[in-house]
């Protein structure tokens, strides 16, 4: 029995061999999650190594709540990552962390690279590392289709694994978990394709111990109250996070046409709404969590004469719908189903993909590139079929420009030219939301550069029509930057963020047994950060070397257009605030 | 706890895999989480199939206890399952109660060897968001 969380599964693929070490204080200082896999991150990474070396390590961290409590299980993976060629930090939910934790481990460290294609097979303490040759080529879905058996008896199991795009180290290659869920961000596919693993199923049928059952089960009650009573998850519930389509449609921050536009003419068709109303068949959720936000759409696609039917069930959220929808206009909800569905079967993030669509139909229309790059493909905006072609090319890198395109967008651009319309932030694919000085800014502080970071869009909406306070945003940024890697620790799953504040936070630990206060915990926060960063340091992250696209401070955003002279000044300030005291050792004192 | 009231699982169809139940059930069990150590159990058999979600319903006549040679399986006056003679049930180790359900509702605890059987508690119906069990008045 597992009482808390203590112990770390290192794997050797190069090797065969596996290790199981208790290490209670690194899990006493860290908690677990972000904090847990950046520390490990940092003393199982050498310096300066290419990403796909074998001695890049792949860490999965759940946290201290994972397993115990509502929205509270998604899990930590860290590794360098190939497209930023730093720090990776990708979260996921599904069964994983609940696994994890019912096995016994409180993180799981792969190392080394395996000669032939592998399955990582781990039941509670034992780990059986087997051929995975005969799945070589096949989708997330076909991989769990054939591990994924009816147990006999009652068992949790969590199957992670790559589609054909991680097995050809498209740089932007996703891992799946169980499914629906995602290590989506930064390139985690690719990793494990380097590392030939394709798979690693994890089988947990231990138990968790709480101190207190009684005062547990009082704690996750009202919990579980607040998540299903209050309207905090009612935009994840009932919608799901394509609800953001024409709120943000509606103050101009929708991305349309590679960042051109704020708005799109046919933004109702890729509603949420519209997607619930014509293809939503049902929705799941991840352990212990009553909201369910991922909503599952079934079309069904024709493909021959006579009533022949493929049934596609599709996982789609706000941020692939950007991406593969407004952001390349397209105007059905079909359309951008079908696109999502492509990227899911291949395991390619579809944020990244839509941005490199993106800027291949500017680049063509701007003659950087023509048909002889494309094989003979016109990328259009709109065009869903040629985009669907494209997608096949970059994951078999069928020809020297496709080879360049599955590298990412900034590798791209760097090739061909178009840098102007090459939309990164800190070298990975902003979200779909076009808002504003926070939102750039906030990306690219972030430690991962993602909106999850500080949720900067969420300061620029709360500003609108307001005059831009800097020094305030830039005070916002940091307390979120810091606040949140205390949720990311634990490992809350941010859509319930506001139903962790710092009095439940602190409660729900106390009802596992950990003991800390709102400014233990905002101290660490700080250091996790701190820690994050001296990791990109460590690798080369420079900010005076971060590009922003011109097309970012060309476009308008929900508050207007973004002065680079004022965002540089931003960031300036950001860095002089955070950085400037805790590179001395004094950072003590933060803004309130 | 009232006699009358029964598990049923009402909607099947509904369930989104939230696990709510089945670690209610070990909590009020056990005062532990687990999947394993819990007398419900959902299997998501496919991945692009529904969730099945097993509990014992208490039926009629129930084959677990035909299929018990020590006898020490027995239903109580409130349709429970219980455990009559738990020292006979260790000794015995051949699982023919787990087998002949074909429902795949009882199985064994890892830790004592013995079934878990369900206590008509309710509390995996208080968490169920979907209504897929219920915990009703038997009809």
């Amino acid at each position: 029995m597992s009482k808390i969380l203590d112990k770390v599964l290192y794997v050797d693929l190069g090797e065969c061999k596996y290790e199981i070490a208790e290490q209670p204080e690194l899990f006493d200082r860290f908690l677990g999650g972000s904090g847990l896999a950046i520390e490990l991150l940092l003393k199982e990474c050498p310096e300066g190594i290419d990403p796909y070396a074998p001695e890049n390590p792949v860490i999965l961290a759940p946290g201290p709540l994972g397993g115990l409590f509502p929205s509270a299980g998604k899990t930590v993976a860290t590794f360098k990552s190939p497209i930023t060629g730093n720090l990776g930090e990708s979260h996921a939910g599904g069964r994983l962390a609940s696994c994890l934790r019912l096995a016994g481990y409180g993180a799981l460290v792969i190392k080394n690279s395996a000669a032939t294609p592998t399955f990582l097979e781990i039941t509670d303490g034992e780990v059986v590392f087997r051929d995975a040759s005969p799945l070589k080529g096949f989708s997330s879905l076909e991989v769990e289709r054939r591990l994924r058996g009816c147990a006999a008896v009652a068992r949790l199991q969590s199957v992670i694994s790559i589609g054909a795009a991680g097995e050809n180290r498209v740089a932007y290659a996703c891992a799946n978990v169980d499914r629906y869920n995602y290590f989506g961000r930064l390139g985690l596919g690719a990793v494990l394709g380097s590392k030939n693993l394709k798979v690693i199923s994890i089988v947990g049928s231990g138990s968790i111990m709480v101190p207190d059952p009684k005062f547990y089960k009082k704690t996750f009650r009202r919990l579980y109250a607040e998540e299903i009573e209050t309207d905090k998850m009612a935009k994840y519930h009932f919608t799901g996070t394509p609800a953001n389509v024409l709120v943000l449609n509606e103050i101009k921050a929708l991305p349309t046409k590679n960042f051109q536009k704020g708005t799109f003419e046919c933004a109702e068709a890729l509603s949420g709404e519209n997607l619930g109303e014509k293809w939503v068949e049902r929705k799941v959720s991840c352990p212990l969590c009553p909201t369910g936000c991922m909503h599952i759409a079934k079309i069904r696609q024709p493909f021959a004469s006579g009533y022949e039917y493929e049934p596609l069930d599709v996982y789609h959220n706000y941020e692939s719908i950007y991406a593969l929808g407004s952001n390349l206009c397209i105007r059905t909800s079909e359309e951008v189903l079908k696109l999502i569905h492509k990227a899911n079967i291949y395991g390619i993030d579809t944020m990244l993909l839509g941005n490199v669509l993106g800027w291949a139909t500017e680049a063509f229309e701007n003659g950087l590139i023509n048909q002889q790059h494309t094989a003979g493909l016109a990328p259009k905006w709109g065009d869903t079929e040629t985009y669907l072609a494209i997608i096949d090319n970059i994951v078999s890198a069928s020809n020297e420009f496709y080879a360049k395109l599955a590298e990412g967008v900034e590798k791209a651009a760097e090739a061909y030219g178009g840098q102007d319309f090459a939309i990164a932030l800190g070298g990975n694919g902003p979200a779909g939301y076009h808002t504003g000085y926070a939102s750039v800014l906030g990306t690219i502080v972030g430690a991962r550069h993602s909106h999850n970071n500080n949720g900067g869009y969420d300061i620029d909406q709360k500003m609108l029509h307001q005059n831009l306070n800097q020094s305030h945003v830039v005070s916002e940024l940091i307390k979120e930057n810091e606040w949140r890697y205390v949720l990311t620790s634990l490992v809350i799953c941010l859509f319930a963020r506001r139903i962790y504040n710092e009095k439940n936070v602190v409660e729900a630990l106390k009802a596992v047994g950990i003991e800390r206060s709102v400014k233990e915990l905002q101290k660490l926060g700080r250091q996790i950060y701190a820690r994050a960063f001296e990791f990109k340091f460590r690798e080369g992250f420079d900010f005076n070397k971060v590009k922003v696209p011109r097309r970012l401070f060309e476009s308008l955003t929900s508050n207007g257009k973004i002065d680079e002279a004022v965002f540089r000044d931003m960031l300036k300030e950001y860095v002089k605030a955070e950085f400037d005291s805790a590179l001395q050792g004094q950072k003590s004192s933060k803004p309130a | 706890m009232p006699s009358h009231e029964t598990l049923r699982l009402e909607h099947p169809e509904r369930c989104i895999g939230c696990y709510n139940c089945v670690f209610a059930c070990s909590l009020e069990l056990f005062n532990v989480v687990s999947a394993t150590r819990t007398a419900v159990s959902i299997k998501p058999c496919s991945p692009s199939d529904r969730f099945v979600v097993t509990f014992c319903t208490t039926c009629d006549d129930p084959p677990c206890i035909k299929a018990c040679k020590p006898k020490a399986l027995q239903k109580d006056k409130d349709g429970k399952l219980k455990l009559t003679a738990p020292s006979e049930c260790e000794k015995c180790e051949t699982f023919d109660c787990a087998e002949a359900c074909i429902a795949g509702a009882l199985w064994i605890d890892p830790e004592t060897n013995k079934p878990i059987l369900c206590t008509l508690c309710g509390e995996c119906a208080k968490v169920c968001p979907h209504e897929v069990i219920t915990f009703k008045e038997k009809k």
